[in-house]
């Protein structure tokens, strides 16, 4: 097994890797699924940014819709950077904002009712929410206990426990937004006879941060198996605008702005690419230490983490069961 | 002695009716998280189970793995609280 460095993610050679993906994604659109072309939801974050890029570079610009989607807790940079992408690559795009649709769900009055259940004082119209881990809990070996933080008016902020009914609430409610998008995604890609090209990472994947037939609906995710830093490589190979790649990762997702870090991942994401990769492949936690320049006992923490997330979001990665085969002429 | 060990028979079947596990799967010191019995939810509703069942407060420092990684853990944990 190859000896563990810092730089072992580093693609050694982007142009290839890129021709690689590229090939796979014409193969899979147009001939596998016999697609004209491909569209990606794109929000100005790097994911989307380099999965539009791919797209556009395998399948030809002119068959790239690229579908911006907000809505009214969306960041106004979003679109801004979007367009600029689009733009970059000379490929189509077209707004959806999907507020009325979620405001018709039920996205946001069942999302804030269940916040004011917590947190009574909170006024959707004048203060914003986030549903946060504490750092202090984060070095614990235990499943990630969620509480909401509603930040007022005035600048203060208030965070608590999240009870079961209250978290599924908010998380069930707050999924309305990805499961929108997947569906003005395949109006888009239905009304053209094109394919969904999805933007989840590896880590999204495996460590189930997506919304099962949300984010995660689509008919290919080319960027899939990609370690978030090798993401980055890839957008500076394929030269995705610098703000763009400069740009903190949020969720988008509440109305106070989150980093992907302090919702989901507890770790920056060079250090959980090189831990997920040496958990993944069996390097030894005392080697990776010395590398990440953590514990050895905090990096068996990591790997008991991962392989805890890998287990418990099964349920997200399951296509539709369909083996119920029982059945006989 | 006698009361600690009703309450560890009540909260693996509490345990066991969540997370749709066999009770005999959940021993007393059956890692949890680390098994994937329990995930976020889990903790969640085993909290306020606790809180509900035996009149205690988790407060956030309790939330340690000390004191919710397997049944041996969970008791210690109730038993402090209600002293």
């Amino acid at each position: 097994m190859k000896s563990f460095t810092p730089d072992i993610l580093r693609i050694k050679n982007p142009e290839a890797l890129t021709d690689k993906i590229c090939q796979k994604l014409k193969e899979d659109v147009f001939r596998r699924f016999r697609r004209k072309g491909g569209v990606v939801g794109i929000s100005g974050g790097i994911d989307s940014s380099v999965t539009l890029a791919l797209a556009a570079r395998a399948l030809g610009s002119e068959r790239v819709v690229g579908v911006l989607l907000p809505e009214k807790d969306s960041s106004p940079d979003s679109k801004a950077l979007a367009l600029k992408l689009a733009d970059k690559y000379g490929v189509q795009t077209v707004e959806e904002n999907i507020s009325d649709a979620l405001s018709g769900f039920g996205c946001y009055t069942r999302r804030d009712e269940a916040v004011k259940r917590i947190v009574p004082e909170y006024n959707p119209a004048t203060d914003k929410m986030k549903i946060v881990i504490p750092k202090e809990l984060l070095e614990q070996n235990l499943p990630p206990v969620f509480y909401v933080t509603v930040i007022f008016q005035d600048g203060s902020e208030i965070s608590r426990r999240l009870s079961p009914d209250a978290y599924l609430q908010i998380v069930a409610a707050s999924n309305f937004k990805q499961r929108s998008r997947m569906a003005m995604l395949y109006y888009h890609a239905e009304a053209r006879y094109y394919a969904v090209i999805g933007t989840p990472n590896k880590h999204e994947v495996k460590q189930g941060f997506f919304v099962k037939f949300g984010d995660g609906g689509a008919d290919m995710m080319p960027i899939g198996n990609l370690y978030k830093t090798q993401v980055y490589q890839l957008a500076e190979f394929l030269e995705v605008p610098r703000e763009i790649i400069e740009r903190t990762p949020t969720t988008d997702t509440y109305t106070a702005e989150q980093t992907q870090e302090e919702f989901f991942y507890q770790l920056p994401f060079e250090k959980m690419d090189l831990l997920w990769f040496a958990w993944e492949n069996g390097y030894p936690a005392d080697e990776v230490a010395k590398v990440v320049e953590m514990s050895e006992e905090n990096v068996k923490k990591s790997f008991a983490n991962f392989e805890r997330k890998l287990k418990t979001t099964e349920y997200l990665r399951a296509k539709p069961l369909h083996d119920y085969d029982f059945w006989k002429p | 002695m006698e009361i600690m060990t009703i309450k560890k028979e009540e909260i693996k079947a509490f345990i066991a009716e969540t997370s749709f596990t066999e009770m005999d799967e959940i021993k007393d010191d059956t890692m949890l998280f680390e098994e994937g019995i329990f995930d976020s939810m889990g903790l969640l509703n085993l909290i306020a189970f606790l809180e509900e069942n035996y009149g205690i407060k988790t407060a956030d420092t309790d939330l340690v793995e000390e004191n919710f990684q397997n049944l041996n853990a969970i008791e210690k944990f109730v038993a402090s609280k209600m002293q």
